[in-house]
C-alpha cells in the first residue's frame, strides 16, 4: 500500500533514550496510582484541603490544563478557517497536544472526588442548573472532538503507511481533497467549541456569589485569553522540544512568528485584561490619584506577583525585542515563564476565593481536619492552603498520562505532514517524502467507496 | 403549601451552645466538625467582647453579642443549584436536604454556600461513643453533610433539636407559608434580618436584632400546628414541657 511505511511518523521506532522516557512515565504513573489508592483508602484528609479551603491542587492544576488544552486548536483551526496552509505542519501535533491535556484534566477530578465511584451521577440524575455539569459535557464534548479530528487530520496518512489506525480509509488524492474541505468544517466547530469549554470552566467560578472575587464577569473572558497564552505557550515549548528529540521538523521562520503572537496574547492578557478588572476597583476604594494609581499597580499577594511577573513582564520583554524572539531559547524561556504564570493565575483565584470568610466572627468554621482529640482546635476563621505529598504524586502521575499520550501519538500518529512543498526546517534530516499524493491536484473522480464518513456529521 | 423556617431572637441569644451540642448530640455529627455553630460578634476570640472597658465612670465600649449560624436553608439555595448530581435538593417543604447515597463528594456546594455552612467528611466520622450518638445514622467518609432542620424529627412533628434545647427560647421553627405560627408571626411583628441578604440567596432563616420577642412558647417538644402538639397538651396548656405525654 505504501513505499514509505514511516511516513510522516516522527517516531518511527523506541530508540533508548525513548524507553528510558517512558519507563520514567510508567514509574510516575504507578506512583500516582498508588497515591490515590492511599488517598481513597485514608479520605481527603491526606490532602491539604479542610471545610474552608475546599478545592485545591486538583481543581488548580484541572483548570490549567484546560486551558492548556486551547493550544491545538489555535493552531490548527483559525489558519484553516482561513484557508491558509501556514501552519499545517504543527497542526496534528497541535491537536494531539490539546487531546493530552483535556485528558489530564478530565482525569483530576476523579481524585478532588470524596466519593468517586458516584461520578456517575452525571449521566444517571445530572442538574442541567450546574455549572459542573456543563463544563462535564463539553470536556467529554470537546475530548471527543480532538480524537475525531485528529484522526480527520492524519489518516490519509495512516493510511499511506498502512496503519490500522485508518481504519479501512484508502489514500486517494480526491480523498485528501475532501478531506481538506472537512477539516475546514471541522475548523469552524472546533472554535466555539473552544470558546464555550474555557467559558464555561471560568463559569464554574465566576456564577459564585459566595467566594468573593469568583462573582465577575470578567472571569470567563480571562479564561479564553489565559487559554489562547497557555495553550499557544506549551504548543511552542512542545514543538521545541520536539523536534529537538524527533524527526519532526519545527519550521524556524515559525519560531519568531509565533512568538510574537504569544507576546501579543499575554499582552492582552496581564496588562489589558488585569488592568481592567483592576482599575474599577482601585478608582472606586481610593481618592488620591497616586493612591488610586498604586493600588492598581501593586498586587497583594506572592501568587499574584508570580502570575504578573514571571507570567507577564518576562516572557512579553523576552518576546517584544525582535532579535531576541528569533532565538529559540528565548522563545522557549517566554513560554514556560507564560505556562508558569497562567498556573499561579489559577492559584491565586482560588486563593482569593477561599481566603476570606463571609461571616468570620470567632471562632470560625469547623475545619473538619486534624482533630487529635478533644482538646484539638477545630476552628479557623480564614482559609489557609498547601499541597501535601499525597496531593502532588497523584498530579504528576496524571499529567504523565497526559505526556504518555502525546509520546505514544508521536509514535503511531503521522503527524509529520508529507504530502507539501518541503518546509525549511531549522535542520536537515530528511525524512521520506516520496511517493505521496500531492493534493493539491483537485483530481475529483467520484470515489466515495473509500470514504466511510459523510461530511454531513461535521 | 409548608415552608419551614426558623426564627432566632438575637436577643434572647445567650451564647451558651446548647443548641450546637445538642445539634451535634442528635445528629451524630463528627468531633471534628459542627452542623451549628454559635459565633461571637465582639472580639477576636470566642465569647470575648470588643471595645475597651470603662474607665471613668460610664465610658466603656464593651460588647459582645452571639450568632447562631447553621444552614439557613435558603430558597433560592446556590449549594442546590450548583449540585452536579442532584445530591442536594430543596424539599417542597423548604428543607435543603442532601442525598448522603447520590453525593459524590465534589465539594462544589461548599463553594457555593456563602454561610459555610457545609461540612465535608475528609475522613471517618469520629464519635464519643464510637457507635454514634443521637437518632440520625451516620454518613460515610467523602459525602458532604450539613443541618437538615432535623427533618428525621420533623417527620414525627416534632421540632428540632436545638430548639427543643435552647434554654433561653430563641429559636422558633415553623411554617412560614401559616400566616398564624409564630414564626411568621414573629418575622411580621419584629425587625428580622436575613444574612447576607445582599446575595438574594433569600434564606428561611430570620434572625431578631433590636427589640426583644416573647420567644418560643414553651409548650412541649412537638412541632407547632400538628395533632400531636394538640394531643400532647389536651388542655393546650403547657405544664410539664411536653416530657409526660
Ligand atoms: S445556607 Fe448554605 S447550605 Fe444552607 S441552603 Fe443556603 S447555601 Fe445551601
Ligand atoms: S459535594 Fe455532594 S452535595 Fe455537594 S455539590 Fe458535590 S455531589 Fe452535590
Amino acid at each position: 500500500m505504501s513505499s514509505a511505511p514511516d511516513a510522516g511518523v516522527v517516531v518511527p521506532r523506541f530508540g533508548t533514550r525513548g524507553k528510558a522516557w517512558l519507563a520514567l512515565l510508567g514509574v510516575l504513573i504507578v506512583a500516582g496510582l498508588g497515591a490515590w489508592a492511599y488517598q481513597l483508602q485514608q479520605g481527603l484528609v491526606v490532602t491539604g484541603m479542610d471545610n474552608i479551603f475546599s478545592w485545591g491542587l486538583y481543581i488548580m492544576l484541572f483548570v490549567l490544563f484546560i486551558g492548556l488544552s486551547a493550544g491545538g486548536l489555535i493552531i490548527s483551526s483559525a489558519p484553516k478557517f482561513f484557508h491558509s496552509k501556514r501552519y499545517d505542519s504543527l497542526a496534528a501535533l497541535g491537536v494531539l497536544l490539546s487531546l493530552g491535556c483535556i485528558v489530564v484534566a478530565g482525569l483530576l477530578i476523579l481524585p478532588d472526588l470524596g466519593s468517586p465511584s458516584r461520578v456517575t451521577g452525571f449521566l444517571t440524575s445530572p442538574d442541567p442548573r450546574s455549572p459542573m455539569v456543563w463544563d462535564f459535557g463539553i470536556v467529554l464534548l470537546y475530548g471527543l472532538f480532538n480524537v475525531g479530528y485528529l484522526w480527520l487530520l492524519t489518516r490519509r496518512d495512516l493510511a499511506k503507511m498502512g496503519s490500522r489506525l485508518a481504519l479501512g480509509v484508502a489514500d486517494t488524492p480526491a480523498g485528501r481533497e475532501r478531506d481538506r474541505k472537512r477539516a475546514f468544517w471541522a475548523a469552524a466547530v472546533a472554535m466555539p467549541l473552544a470558546v464555550g469549554l474555557h467559558s464555561v470552566t471560568g463559569w464554574i467560578f465566576a456564577t459564585q456569589i459566595g467566594r468573593g472575587d469568583w462573582f465577575n464577569p470578567l472571569v470567563a473572558p480571562m479564561f479564553i485569553m489565559k487559554a489562547l497564552v497557555s495553550g499557544l505557550a506549551l504548543l511552542l515549548v512542545t514543538s521545541i522540544l520536539v523536534d529537538r528529540f524527533t524527526r519532526f521538523r519545527f519550521p524556524r521562520e515559525l519560531v519568531p512568528e509565533l512568538g510574537k503572537l504569544l507576546g501579543i496574547f499575554v499582552a492582552v492578557h496581564v496588562v489589558y485584561l488585569v488592568a481592567a478588572e483592576r482599575l474599577p476597583h482601585a478608582w472606586a476604594a481610593h481618592f488620591e490619584f497616586w493612591s488610586i494609581t498604586s493600588a492598581f499597580l501593586v498586587g497583594d499577594t506572592i501568587h499574584f506577583w508570580l502570575w504578573t511577573v514571571i507570567g507577564g513582564v518576562l516572557p512579553i520583554a523576552l518576546l517584544a525585542v525582535p532579535s531576541l524572539r528569533r532565538r529559540i531559547k528565548a522563545v522557549f524561556v517566554a513560554s514556560v515563564a507564560a505556562i508558569v504564570g497562567i498556573l499561579f493565575e489559577g492559584v491565586y483565584l482560588i486563593f482569593t476565593g477561599y481566603h476570606d470568610v463571609n461571616i468570620d466572627a470567632a471562632p470560625g468554621v469547623t475545619t473538619g481536619t486534624g482533630y487529635t482529640g478533644l482538646e484539638a482546635d477545630i476552628w479557623a476563621t480564614t482559609g489557609s492552603y498547601t499541597p501535601t505529598i499525597v496531593e502532588l504524586l497523584i498530579a504528576v502521575g496524571l499529567i504523565a498520562v497526559g505526556a504518555l499520550i502525546v509520546t505514544l501519538g508521536l509514535r503511531f500518529v503521522p503527524i509529520q505532514p508529507d504530502d507539501r512543498t518541503p518546509v525549511s526546517a531549522g535542520r536537515d534530516d530528511s525524512t521520506a517524502t516520496t511517493a505521496g499524493p500531492v493534493a493539491t491536484d483537485g483530481g475529483r473522480r467520484p470515489d466515495g467507496g473509500a470514504d466511510g464518513e459523510v461530511t454531513g456529521d461535521a | 403549601m409548608t415552608d419551614y423556617g426558623m426564627v432566632i431572637d438575637l436577643e434572647r441569644c445567650i451564647g451558651c451552645n446548647a443548641c450546637a451540642v445538642s445539634c451535634s448530640q442528635e445528629n451524630n455529627v463528627s468531633l471534628d466538625k459542627q452542623w451549628n455553630r454559635i459565633l461571637t460578634e465582639g472580639g477576636d476570640a470566642m465569647d470575648t467582647p470588643e471595645g475597651s472597658y470603662p474607665e471613668n465612670g460610664r465610658d466603656g465600649t464593651l460588647s459582645m453579642n452571639h450568632l447562631p449560624l447553621a444552614c439557613q436553608h435558603c430558597d433560592n439555595a446556590p449549594c442546590v443549584k450548583v449540585c452536579p448530581v442532584n445530591a442536594t435538593y430543596k424539599r417542597d417543604d423548604g428543607i435543603v436536604e442532601i442525598d448522603y447515597d447520590k453525593c459524590m463528594g465534589c465539594r462544589y456546594c461548599m463553594s457555593a454556600c456563602p454561610y459555610n455552612a457545609r461540612v465535608f467528611n475528609f475522613d471517618d466520622p469520629k464519635t464519643l461513643p464510637t457507635d454514634g450518638t443521637g437518632n440520625v445514622e451516620e454518613r460515610k467518609q467523602g459525602v458532604v453533610e450539613k443541618c437538615t432542620f432535623c427533618s428525621h424529627r420533623v417527620k414525627e412533628d416534632l421540632d428540632p433539636a436545638c430548639t427543643v434545647a435552647c434554654p433561653a427560647d430563641a429559636r422558633i421553627f415553623g411554617d412560614l407559608d401559616d400566616e398564624e405560627s409564630t414564626a411568621s408571626r414573629y418575622i411580621e411583628k419584629y425587625e428580622t434580618e436575613q444574612l447576607l441578604d445582599e446575595l438574594e440567596t433569600d434564606p428561611n432563616t430570620y434572625y431578631i436584632r433590636g427589640e426583644m420577642s416573647p420567644g418560643r412558647t414553651r409548650s412541649g417538644n412537638e412541632l407547632e400546628g400538628t395533632e400531636k402538639k394538640a394531643a400532647g397538651n389536651p388542655n393546650g396548656v403547657a405544664t410539664d414541657g411536653g416530657d409526660g405525654q
